[in-house]
């Protein structure tokens, strides 16, 4: 076991702040918002981490702290400029974000060390607080999913102009996840900086984008447990099978695009809904009543379709 | 004068790939991710008979415009028909689209990275050689003036049939309220297999024309230009073909301002900071007709 856990220390880390990155992303879109500006965060979070320590000599908690709450700031201002927007615009709002994030890294001269990034900044972060941390967020985020609130949240994704009749602040609650969006995409590009000590632009682009939105889809958007099995999937995959580190982007393509036809709800969806499906028909026999087969209950249908014609 | 030729000539470029976006987006509403890759990889196709076999240029872009169409339209087949047949409503719609464009990209590129090994291609061996113009102290090649005609042209061309043609109609009808337009007895299948078609054409067409401009293209390029044509059809607006012309020569021009005053690394942001700008200060762009949006 410990054998094992030493020579995957890596993969390990990486996945919990794979999963913090992706949940940036997973927040918005549980109360309906498509919003990337997570993966600027990220870059933000990264950024400002980096330079507190290298340029600061602060400490790994200050650094890391600075650094989530200056992205979740700046999203949270961001979430207040763009809140006009809706759907695909906004997806697209963020993505040019994230984008800027980078060129501004790239231009920043001395200060972000231009297209080569910071180097040395080696924080001292061990993986028993990287757990703490993915405990802490994913026991918020829980309670964020039951109950009232999680119902108020449903709501405002499936129908907001229902929501704001209803009494729900649609746009408290939108607000509220870009701010949260921002922490946790700050907090992931803060840890990911410090645990790999370096963090180039080329980090911040497109392909984190689609990187963090693949988790999404292929995990499940509707809870943190997509994000969770989506981060492992992706982490550990090439390391299972070296076919699919051969042909990584090619692989991950054909598994978005089937997500995206045959599995809206993703990976975590999927069971969910096989879940419920098994209960209900075990409920239902336990009750003694018997279940007409699915097939003679659509020519029923059909029949009283015809009729009513 | 030159920059302005220079700026005129990225224009074009620009055009003739927005277009296709523009055209697909604004009619059937499909915003398709795979643009880009089927830009290169129609260059690509094109890079690798031309490799076996010494091709005049027509023959070059007519291979790529070919490559691009099946491309497009495979994409439409294989993967967006499927989700808008199973989607719920048009906002699950927009975004499962959106999605399985980024699934569908990640697959010919990755083929083309790893043929390449990520190196940029070019027409090495096509038989077209480029002649260089000069008048009035201007300097053009003459892929640059092809870039040019065809830029223009197929704008102009697309601009005037949507608005005259039979099928312009429909396809307008389609954008404006796709069920209405359906019960008028408007063939949404066929038509959306056929504008992706057109799209593909012109995409496999910039591509091709671009490799010849720059002499080669990595398999990355596509990439930049998809936000870059994102940037050009909000600024021109949604659903209008003259507003995507107007777009993509601003964004040609705005890059070349950049560029000639020694801030070349900055050029990027201009679309990136484009597309900020005009979503928040006039989201119908400057020829899109206004949405009704409530919440």
């Amino acid at each position: 076991m410990s054998g094992w856990y030493f020579s995957n220390i890596v993969l390990i880390q990486a996945t919990m702040t794979t999963l913090l990155l992706a949940l940036s992303i997973q927040v918005p879109m549980r109360v309906g918002v498509f919003s990337f500006a997570g993966v600027g965060a990220f870059g933000i979070g990264g950024y400002a981490a980096a330079i507190s320590m290298t340029r600061g000599g602060l400490g790994t908690v200050p650094a890391v702290a600075i650094g989530t709450i200056l992205s979740g700031v700046v999203v949270f201002v961001l979430g207040l400029l763009i809140a006009r927007l809706t759907g695909l615009y906004l997806a697209m709002a963020t993505v040019a974000f994230t984008l800027i994030i980078a060129v501004l890294a790239v231009n920043g001269g001395d200060f972000t060390g231009g297209a080569s990034g910071i180097f040395g900044a080696l924080g001292d972060i061990t993986t028993l607080s990287l757990v703490i941390i993915s405990i802490v967020v994913v026991a918020g985020l829980t309670l964020t999913e039951r109950g009232g609130l999680g119902r108020q949240l449903d709501a405002v994704r499936e129908d907001p102009e229902l929501a704001n009749s209803l009494g729900i602040s649609v746009t408290f609650h939108r607000r509220m996840s870009f701010l949260i969006s921002g922490v946790l995409g700050g907090l992931a590009g803060a840890l990911t900086t410090l645990l790999r000590s370096t963090i180039t632009p080329a980090e911040v682009n497109f392909h984190l984008v689609v990187l963090a939105l693949t988790i999404i889809v292929v995990g499940g958007s509707g809870s943190w447990i997509g994000a969770l099995v989506g981060s492992i999937v992706f982490v550990w995959l090439p390391t299972w099978l070296t076919f699919v580190a051969e042909w990584e982007e090619l692989v991950y393509g054909v598994i978005v695009t089937l997500a995206a036809i045959f599995l809206p709800k993703g990976l975590f969806g999927l069971a969910r809904d096989q879940f419920h499906r098994y209960r209900s028909r075990r409920i239902k026999r336990e009750a003694g009543l018997t279940d007409t087969a699915p097939k003679e209950r659509e020519r029923i249908a059909l029949r009283t379709a015809e009729e009513a014609k | 004068m030159q920059d302005v030729l220079n700026a005129a000539t990225l224009g074009s470029i620009y055009l003739l790939f927005a277009l296709g976006m523009a055209l697909a987006w604004g009619t059937i509403g499909i915003l398709n991710f795979a643009h880009g890759v089927t830009f290169m990889f129609s260059a690509f196709v094109a890079h690798l008979v031309a490799q076996s076999v010494a091709l005049p240029m027509p023959a070059v872009l007519a291979i790529a415009i070919l490559t691009g169409a099946v491309l497009s339209t495979l994409t439409q087949i294989l993967a967006f028909q499927p989700v808008l047949a199973r989607a719920r409503n048009q906002h699950a719609a927009e975004m499962r689209i959106l999605i399985a464009g980024i699934g569908v990209a990640s697959i010919p590129l990755a083929i083309a990275q790893r043929m390449t090994r990520s190196a940029p291609f070019g027409f090495g061996n096509s038989t077209y050689e480029a002649q260089v113009f000069e008048f009035l102290g201007l300097r053009l090649t003459s892929t640059a003036l092809i870039v040019l005609i065809a830029g223009i042209g197929i704008g102009v061309g697309i601009t005037w049939w949507l608005k005259v043609s039979k099928q312009g109609l429909a396809l307008r009808a389609i954008g404006v309220d796709a069920e209405t337009a359906a019960g008028m007895g408007v063939n949404r299948f066929g038509l959306a297999i056929g504008t992706m078609a057109i799209a593909g054409g012109l995409a496999g067409l910039a591509g091709a024309l671009l490799t010849y401009q720059l002499t080669a293209i990595a398999p990355e390029t596509g990439d930049q230009l998809l936000i870059k044509a994102f940037a050009i059809i909000v600024l021109g607006g949604l659903g209008s073909m003259a507003g995507a012309i107007i777009g993509s020569f601003v964004l040609a021009a705005a890059e070349t301002v950049m560029l000639v005053n020694n801030l070349g690394t900055w050029a990027d942001a201009v679309s990136f900071g484009l597309i900020f700008l005009v979503l928040l200060l006039r989201p119908q762009g400057i020829l899109g007709r206004k949405a009704v949006r409530r919440t």
